[in-house]
């Protein structure tokens, strides 16, 4: 059994690597994809943490709960993707470019 | 029937055909644009007074339980709408009635070439005629004051009747604003008074410290300062000194206007408020010399004032001063005579004058009408040897000249000498009346120059200028006609009957030892009273100076340019210069204070304001810049935020202790 702390070490890192994607890259499908990032990042916690509860707990039998919300999760984050995408597609037909620092007119 | 319970419909003939006047469609109208309607209005309300009047003369007055209706109630106290009639009111209806309908039926003539601006003429007219019976008959001061309110609106509506010309809406604008510094006077006494008694009927004021169980009583101080308040109107409405300017201005008005103001409404409702505050002002000897002291002192300004102008209107105007300078004086040295000796004879004489000066004055106003018709200008130093063309108006004017300098048997005659006896009896009680009564017997002496100076300069000598005058119509002539002879006899009501004392003390019978001098004791006292002869050989040499000055050619009126008489002569036509001191401290200091006021409102108040307005402004300015929109930012300042609260629940939260 591999311990819990390497399952948030594994989530943390992707979670940093995610923020700095959406924080520094111009184009918006790669923030879009770090977004991804992060959101699997708080997956694996979700697994991780559900798994370390039932081995806490052996008398309870396995419990099923974190893994149940990871997949919903998953699924979300495959319809936030449609959206996000379709969007940028918007954006790129008015604008002719998805770079994120150039999309700026909701401002003063 | 009792005509009394009926007297509330005097002034509303008058305000009936006002509505009328102003409502009734243009073409529809006729009647020369409202005129019918007017003499009707008058014509119905001078009946229904001659009832009331009848009444009054046979005894019976409507006071205290008088009808009344409740108009509004405020906390336990009823604001009430009654009439009051006793001899006092009478004698005003008398006054407002007659004078009121000749100078109505004058107005067809004299108004005829106005044209359609006749129909809001009349209107105003009818308007005015109903409020001054109005105020007349109210049976309290709250009442009173409302119509007296109305009287200045209508003061102010007809004498910028030809609100065209900006001297007209100037004149109009101050004798507005001049008699409203006396109205908020009235108002301060009247709410004084009401502070203390809680009532404003004048059947519980008079009752004021009577003793009578049930009276209320006030402190002497607070009724002095409160009668001294209420007289303040009067010293506003009757052109007292020191707010009298605004009279002789008031003459851009109609010429009709100016006789009806003059002889029966405006004016005479100041008089007309300081008699009817007798029983107050009667306990107060306080009041009654600062009364008696403006009355003089206004008397004398006035009439010297008059000596040297030039417009005919205004000529009059200065003598109506000067002529209620006297009725004030009358009332408030009659009033020391009932205070110590209860003695009616000063406030007999004072509404005496009253009534014969409304009848000369509404005479020499509507004469000044006439030749001003005829002649087209105001200035006495284009008119001269009018007598040829004009003998009606001649000789009425002459009468009314005659009656106001006080030529025996004329009205004039009878009651200024009453009044003057009355102020020198006064003498015995305080000497400052005796001074008072030198001032009277030196503006009888000017009213008798200047009076026939305007006369002789007017009718007598040559023309000085060319114009082709002519009779007035006879709608104007009738009603100077029926003057004059009121003007001649009006004088003799103090002999006739019981005489004119017996009925006008009655009003304050309380206040009084009922006179039981015979009519014949009274002429008789009259005709032997030295003083009598001093007044009346004053009035002789004024003419008579007049006569030599301005009728016998070769006077040399040079010694007029140089030296004192020069000055004098000045200062007088500069209205001694009390309108420019009014000017001037409307201009300079008032002005002066305005743009004090000014610049604290923009430098302080809108400083402020505007400050505020800028640190708002300024701080969004700043902030704004926040809002950049570039999503990439918003999220960093998200993460550093989060990573700011970790720290601060991880490390400090725990560190504090909480």
């Amino acid at each position: 059994m591999i311990p819990i702390e390497y399952w948030l070490i594994l989530s943390s890192l992707l979670l940093a690597i995610g923020v700095y994607g959406v924080m520094t890259r111009k184009n918006a499908i790669v923030v879009l994809m770090s977004i991804e990032i992060m959101l699997n990042a708080a997956n694996i916690n979700l697994v991780a943490f559900s798994s370390y509860y039932s081995s806490l707990h052996p008398n309870l039998g396995t419990d099923a709960t974190g893994q149940a919300f990871a997949l919903f999760s998953i699924a979300i984050a495959a319809a936030e993707v449609a959206v996000g995408l379709a969007i940028l597609l918007s954006v790129y037909r008015r604008y002719q470019t998805i770079d994120v620092d150039k999309i700026n007119i909701l401002r003063w | 029937m009792d005509v009394l319970q009926y007297a509330w419909l005097i002034p509303v003939f008058p305000f009936i055909a006002f509505i009328l006047i102003a409502l009734i469609p243009k073409r529809t109208l006729g009647w020369e644009d409202g005129w019918g309607y007017a003499i009707a209005g008058a014509g119905g309300a001078l009946v229904l007074s001659s009832l009331v009047i009848w009444e009054v003369l046979n005894g019976h007055t409507l006071t205290e339980d008088a009808p009344r209706t409740t108009w509004l109630i405020i906390g336990d106290y009823e604001v009430t709408f009654g009439i009051w009639i006793d001899q006092l009111a009478a004698l005003m209806l008398l006054i407002v009635s007659i004078v009121g309908t000749l100078v109505v039926v004058y107005s067809g003539g004299y108004m005829h070439a106005e044209g359609e601006t006749r129909r809001r003429y009349y209107a105003e007219i009818m308007l005015f005629i109903s409020v001054m019976y109005g105020l007349v008959i109210a049976d309290n001061y709250l009442q009173m004051f409302i119509f007296w309110e109305l009287v200045g609106l209508c003061s102010y509506l007809l004498i910028g009747f030809w609100y065209q010309k900006p001297s007209a809406a100037s004149a109009a604008k101050r004798a507005f604003i001049v008699t409203r510094v006396g109205d908020i006077m009235f108002m301060a006494g009247i709410i004084l008074l009401f502070k203390y008694v809680g009532n404003l009927d004048f059947a519980v004021l008079f009752d004021i410290n009577s003793g009578t169980p049930g009276a209320p009583t006030v402190p002497s101080d607070i009724l002095i300062l409160s009668t001294a308040l209420i007289f303040g109107g009067a010293i506003g409405k009757s052109a007292q000194f020191p707010l009298h300017e605004w009279l002789p201005d008031a003459m851009e008005g109609p010429t009709t206007v100016s006789a009806l103001i003059h002889a029966a409404t405006m004016v005479k409702a100041g008089v007309y408020l300081t008699a009817r505050t007798y029983p107050l002002l009667v306990q107060t000897p306080e009041s009654l010399l600062f009364v008696a002291v403006i009355g003089g002192v206004t008397a004398l300004i006035a009439a010297s004032c008059a000596l040297a102008a030039n417009d005919i209107k205004r000529v009059l105007a200065y003598s109506t001063i000067s002529q209620l300078g006297y009725m004030i004086l009358g009332l408030g040295a009659g009033g020391y005579l009932v205070y110590h000796l209860q003695d009616p004879n000063g406030y007999t004489a004072a509404t005496f004058h009253m009534m014969n000066h409304a009848f000369f004055k509404a005479l020499l106003f509507l004469c000044a009408g006439s030749v001003i018709h005829a002649v087209g200008t105001n200035d006495m130093r284009l008119m001269g040897g009018l007598r040829k063309h004009m003998k009606i108006t001649s000789t009425t004017m002459l009468i009314g000249a005659l009656a106001i300098a006080g030529v025996p048997p004329l009205s004039g005659f009878w009651s200024k000498d009453e009044v003057l006896a009355a102020v020198y009896h006064a003498g015995d009680l305080d000497p400052i009346f005796l001074l008072l009564w030198v001032l009277g017997i030196v503006t009888a002496f000017m009213t008798a120059f200047y009076m026939f100076r305007m006369w002789f300069m007017t009718f007598a000598g040559e023309a000085r200028s060319t114009y082709h005058a002519h009779e007035s119509p006879k709608i104007m002539t009738i009603p100077l006609i029926i003057l004059a002879g009121l003007a001649i006899t009006s004088g003799f009501a103090l002999l006739a009957g019981d005489g004119f004392k017996a009925f006008m003390e009655l009003p304050i019978e309380e206040y009084v030892i009922p006179g039981h001098e015979s009519t014949f004791d009274i002429a008789v006292e009259i005709f032997t009273d030295p003083l009598t002869y001093v007044s009346l050989v004053l009035a002789v040499v004024g003419i008579l100076l007049a006569y030599r000055m301005y009728y016998v050619p070769g006077f040399d009126r040079s010694i007029f340019a140089r030296g004192a008489a020069g000055t004098m002569q000045r200062a007088l036509e500069n209205r001694l210069y009390i309108s420019k001191f009014y000017d001037d401290f409307a201009y300079k200091v008032w002005y002066g204070f305005s743009i004090v006021c000014d610049a604290f409102d923009r430098r302080v108040i809108d400083g402020a304001v505007n400050g505020f307005s800028y640190l708002g402004a300024n701080t969004g300015g700043v902030i704004r810049k926040a809002q950049s929109g570039n999503v990439q930012r918003y999220a960093s300042l998200i993460i550093v935020g989060i990573v700011i609260l970790l720290a601060l629940l991880l490390f400090v939260v725990p560190w504090g202790g909480w």
